[in-house]
């Protein structure tokens, strides 16, 4: 049993924002990092059913310059075994991030891929269907629960009002994992110390090809009309919500 | 982040008297146990609040004579030469800041007992005082009253030369000038009595002779009660002050407006427990419609949004806060910087006013555990050392009071690593069920200020939902283990009266529970509920309130000759006798369990043993005493024993908190706070000394 786990570190926003020169992209300098809160929940997914398993590995993957691997570290120190960083620098788009992952995906030949749904920072949703699409694969997003068979497994798929479409899916298969669908387990620090000694394999990315999309301009939005900004002590700005509440449902 | 433009009033200078305040943020007069005998604290504790933002600072009430000696209570001097060195050091270090030094000039009257002078105080009239038990004054005629009136000229030049730029004439607490002003302590009937141009006469002549002394260089400051909540025996804000205030503003440069008497002091330094901020703003408001002068006055402002609507209101000119000073000397700063969820909240919980009430111990503050700290251990509230063991990773266990400060000091120590390991969903411990009694939602700052700097930190992380054990703990992979893992209250009946249990008292039982069995775990009482209460602080009466709010038939039972004595030292007691009244809860003292059944409860008279009562009940709640909860440490020093830790590399093996006896908050934090300063001492488990500022004599010199 062999999952792969495609892992990323994302940038959380500070409470202060200023943009790179040529205006496209957030300065890092404003900018903390850490492990995507799904892919957290995928490797415990991961983790979970080559335990279930009884052998196989865990592999997590990322696609980036040396700073992702802070957070393939996470992974590892929560237990996975091993991971492969394809080496690249600068902007990627969800497109070329799947391209490069296609190519470990095939010299490795997985039972099974994991994404999360989504990155906290782009907030995209597209690299794990991308990523199926580039491999002929059949894919799942947004699943809260999977049940492995031979061959196969039925994995429940989240959709809008609380309904759950239940799906059989053939595998190998590329699955995105959404928040909730395990507790993911925390890494004591001697896991932690353990992870860094781990093997993490660098990789050459091939031609990642053009974009499918491009960032123009990042800018704050421009204050809208009609937002009401509510100052004074917390007391009074609660009263004001309740009656705002009041006016607006009366 | 800069500051928020909003608060830009706030930092705007203002003018009082011969003196500019550089910004609106003053510390207002309070004690720290330090007085002018130990004038390197005194001084090094006042300095962190002008390094901290504050434009102006205050001594604590200042003694102008050895007749108004408040022993066993400290105070500062300014009885001789000797004292104006010792509080000059303060004016200096204030100065060096940037900050203005202001003395709060003080005679107590009868509320003085003069415990080490052995002098007789003196007052408008021969009543003893409400404060101060089995103290008389002698009452003043004319030579007496020029007499006092000259120790206030001599104190205030004295001021001068120390350095003060600020000097108060101050009555507020029910001192000398209010008690003149006051028909509850004057029933003369010469011209300091019975009108209010005689009651005021004392008042507005020590003013006009202070500033004829020493005005040309100091501002005059006069703080002044403005309500003593007592009807016509007491001052009142239309009959007494505002009036007063016209008479004397021409000669005054700042008002300094409060209410309350002395014997009720709570109305002013208010527990959160019955008042939110900003409670003071009607009379100070009153105040300011009168005086041309620029008034200040505090209301335990923490909120940068309520400031600026005082000011804005037209209620007060100067923000004076006392309590969120201590809690946090960095407030100003804070603001100016726009770093609003950094500001350390006070809480209002008056732990720092108990120990000026208990009479002597220094300032203590369950938020700020440098607080009294500042030149004796040399802890600054805001600057820390990387510690030189930081390549350490360390293990937490339990997110408590204690565990959450040491997690957070040890991450602003630079540690590799801090994890804060918790059984629960979340941060807290006991803090997490305690703001649940009523009226001690704010007490929940202890938490939310921890929880926000932990998240903060790097370094730090907080893992919910885990229990280790003793196995867990020993594998984790820490150098250094700190066990936090708190206390609880005893289910037996297990007590600091009878140092025994209770025979039939057992919290497995539904008809009987603890206190966080009720709190933290939701466990229900039948409707007549009898509490056994031998810990004489707040969860007694807090549980008592709470269940007779819930419609239940209280009776409060306690071994001791009050109820929560310890709440008199807080304030809250006057205030919490009054609700408990209204609730019809029964109050019964001096009685101790000696049997407890399903439905029945035997006590007996603590001086009387053979007089025996019985009480039917449907619960019994456990008020007796606290235990550590050491399992985990016991099981990691006795059975896996400190060899087997230091094979696996830990170096270090802690305990902090309630697990290691049950207290006080404030000592639980400042005991995770000292751990994490001291970590990288020789030993760790040992408080380094501190400086004790003593007279130390040379035994030849005195024997020669
Ligand atoms: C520990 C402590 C000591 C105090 N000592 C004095 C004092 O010496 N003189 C005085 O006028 N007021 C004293 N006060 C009262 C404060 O000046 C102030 O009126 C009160 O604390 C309310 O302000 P706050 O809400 O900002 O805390 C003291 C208060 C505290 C907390
Ligand atoms: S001890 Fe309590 S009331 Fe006093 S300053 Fe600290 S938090 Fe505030």
């Amino acid at each position: 049993m062999k999952v792969l786990v495609c892992v990323k570190q994302v940038a959380v926003l500070g409470d202060e924002v200023e943009f790179t020169d040529d205006e496209r992209d957030v300065d890092p300098d404003y900018l903390d990092f850490a492990l995507n809160e799904w892919d957290s929940y995928a490797t415990e997914e991961a983790l979970r059913l080559v335990e279930a398993a009884g052998s196989g590995e865990v592999v997590v993957v990322s696609v980036g310059d040396e700073d992702m691997e802070d957070g393939m570290r996470r992974c590892l120190a929560m237990g996975a075994d091993r991971g492969i960083r394809v080496e690249a620098e600068g902007r990627l788009d969800p497109i070329q991030v799947a391209r490069a992952l296609a190519e470990v995906v095939q010299s490795e030949s997985p039972d099974l891929v994991f994404a999360g749904v989504q990155s906290s920072d782009s907030v995209q949703a597209a690299t794990g269907n991308a990523l199926a699409g580039l491999l002929d694969l059949p894919s799942v997003a947004v699943v809260t629960k999977i049940d492995l068979g031979d061959g196969k497994a039925t994995v429940n798929r989240e959709l809008e009002g609380g309904l759950v479409d239940v799906v059989e899916v053939d595998t190998p298969a590329v699955i995105t994992i959404q928040t909730g669908i395990n507790e993911p387990r925390y890494a004591t620090l001697r896991a932690i110390k353990q992870a860094e000694e781990k093997e993490i394999d660098m990789r050459q990315a091939g031609d990642l090809g053009e974009p499918g999309s491009r960032v123009r301009k990042m800018f704050v939005p421009p204050k809208g009309e009609g937002a009401e900004m509510l100052d004074g002590g917390a007391a009074e700005v609660a009263q004001r919500i309740k009656e705002i509440v009041q006016e607006k449902t009366a | 982040m800069p500051r928020d433009p909003k608060y830009d009033i706030l930092f705007e200078p203002i003018q009082i008297g011969p003196k500019t305040m550089k910004n609106r943020f003053y510390q207002i007069p309070h004690c720290n146990g330090f007085g002018s005998e130990k004038p390197l604290n005194q001084a090094h504790f006042r300095a962190m609040k002008a390094e901290g933002g504050y434009a102006a600072v205050c001594t604590e009430y200042c003694s102008i004579h050895p007749e108004s000696d408040d022993t066993h209570r400290v105070s500062a001097r300014l009885w001789d030469d000797d004292d104006i060195k010792n509080l000059g050091l303060m004016c200096d270090m204030l100065h060096e800041h940037g900050a203005l030094a202001a003395a709060e000039l003080w005679y107590g009257g009868p509320h003085a007992p003069c415990m080490e002078t052995r002098c007789v105080p003196r007052a408008p009239s021969q009543i003893p005082s409400d404060f101060e038990h089995l103290t008389y004054p002698k009452e003043m005629d004319k030579d007496d009253i020029r007499e006092v009136q000259g120790f206030y000229v001599e104190a205030a030049k004295r001021a001068r030369e120390a350095g003060f730029d600020i000097v108060y004439v101050y009555g507020s607490h029910s001192y000398l000038p209010q008690q003149f002003l006051t028909p509850y302590y004057n029933r003369r009937t010469d011209e300091y009595g019975g009108s209010l141009e005689n009651r005021a006469r004392f008042w507005r002549e020590t003013i006009e002779q202070v500033k004829e002394a020493v005005g040309d260089d100091c501002a005059i400051a006069v703080r002044m009660s403005t309500d003593m909540f007592m009807g016509e025996a007491g001052t009142q804000l239309e009959r007494d002050c505002l009036p007063f205030v016209e008479l004397v503003d021409e000669i005054v440069d700042v008002w300094d407006i409060n209410v309350s008497g002395i014997s009720e002091w709570g109305e002013d330094a208010t527990p959160s427990r019955f008042y939110e901020s900003g409670r003071l703003l009607p009379w100070q408001k009153a105040v300011k419609g009168v005086s041309k002068k620029p008034v200040l006055g505090v209301g335990r402002f923490t909120s940068p949004d309520l400031m600026v609507e005082a000011i804005n209101d037209g209620a007060l000119d100067i923000i004076a806060t006392c309590r969120p000073s201590i809690s946090d000397p960095f407030l100003p700063k804070k603001i100016d910087e726009g770093r609003l969820d950094d500001i350390r909240e006070c809480i209002g919980c008056n732990i720092c006013i108990s120990r000026w009430e208990i009479g002597g111990p220094p300032l203590i503050c369950t938020q700020n555990a440098t607080a009294g700290e500042e030149y004796r251990r040399g802890w600054h509230p805001e600057k820390f050392e990387k510690a030189a063991n930081a390549d350490n990773d360390v293990l937490i266990v339990g997110a408590g009071p204690a565990g959450m400060e040491c997690a957070r000091v040890l991450g602003e120590r630079g540690m590799r690593r801090v994890h804060l390991v918790e059984g629960q969903d979340d941060m807290g411990g006991i803090m997490r069920w305690i703001p649940q009694f009523p009226g001690l939602g704010e007490w929940a700052r202890v938490v939310n200020y921890r929880k926000i700097q932990i998240d903060k930190l790097k370094n730090v992380e907080f893992i919910p939902n885990t229990k280790l054990d003793a196995e867990g703990v020993k594998n984790y992979g820490a150098e250094i283990v700190i066990v936090a893992t708190g206390g609880y209250w005893a289910t037996d009946g297990l007590n600091g009266c009878t140092h025994d249990t209770i025979p039939g008292a057992d919290a497995s039982q539904a008809w009987c529970a603890t206190p966080e069995q009720i709190m933290a775990e939701g466990k229900s009482t039948g409707d007549k509920v009898l509490i056994v209460d031998n810990d004489g602080y707040f969860t007694g009466v807090s549980l008592a309130e709470k269940l007779a709010e819930e419609g239940k038939q209280v009776t409060l039972m306690t071994h001791l000759g009050h109820i929560a004595p310890y709440m008199h030292f807080t304030l809250e007691a006057p205030n919490m006798h009054r609700k408990l009244h209204k609730l019809k809860v029964e109050i019964v003292t001096y009685q101790i369990p000696t049997e407890i059944k399903e439905g029945n409860v035997t006590s007996a008279h603590v001086y009387d043993e053979e007089h025996l009562t019985e009480w039917g009940v449907d619960s019994v709640v456990l008020v007796t005493q606290r235990r550590s909860n050491e399992a985990l440490y016991r099981e990691l020093k006795d059975s896996v024993g400190i060899d087997a830790l230091v094979s696996e590399g830990i170096t270090g093996f802690y305990r902090i908190g309630d697990c290691v006896a049950p207290r006080l908050v404030a000592d639980c934090v400042f005991d995770g706070h000292r751990l994490a300063r001291e970590i990288d001492s020789d030993n760790p488990e040992v408080p380094l000394p501190f400086k004790r500022e003593r007279h130390v004599i040379e035994r030849e010199a005195v024997l020669a």
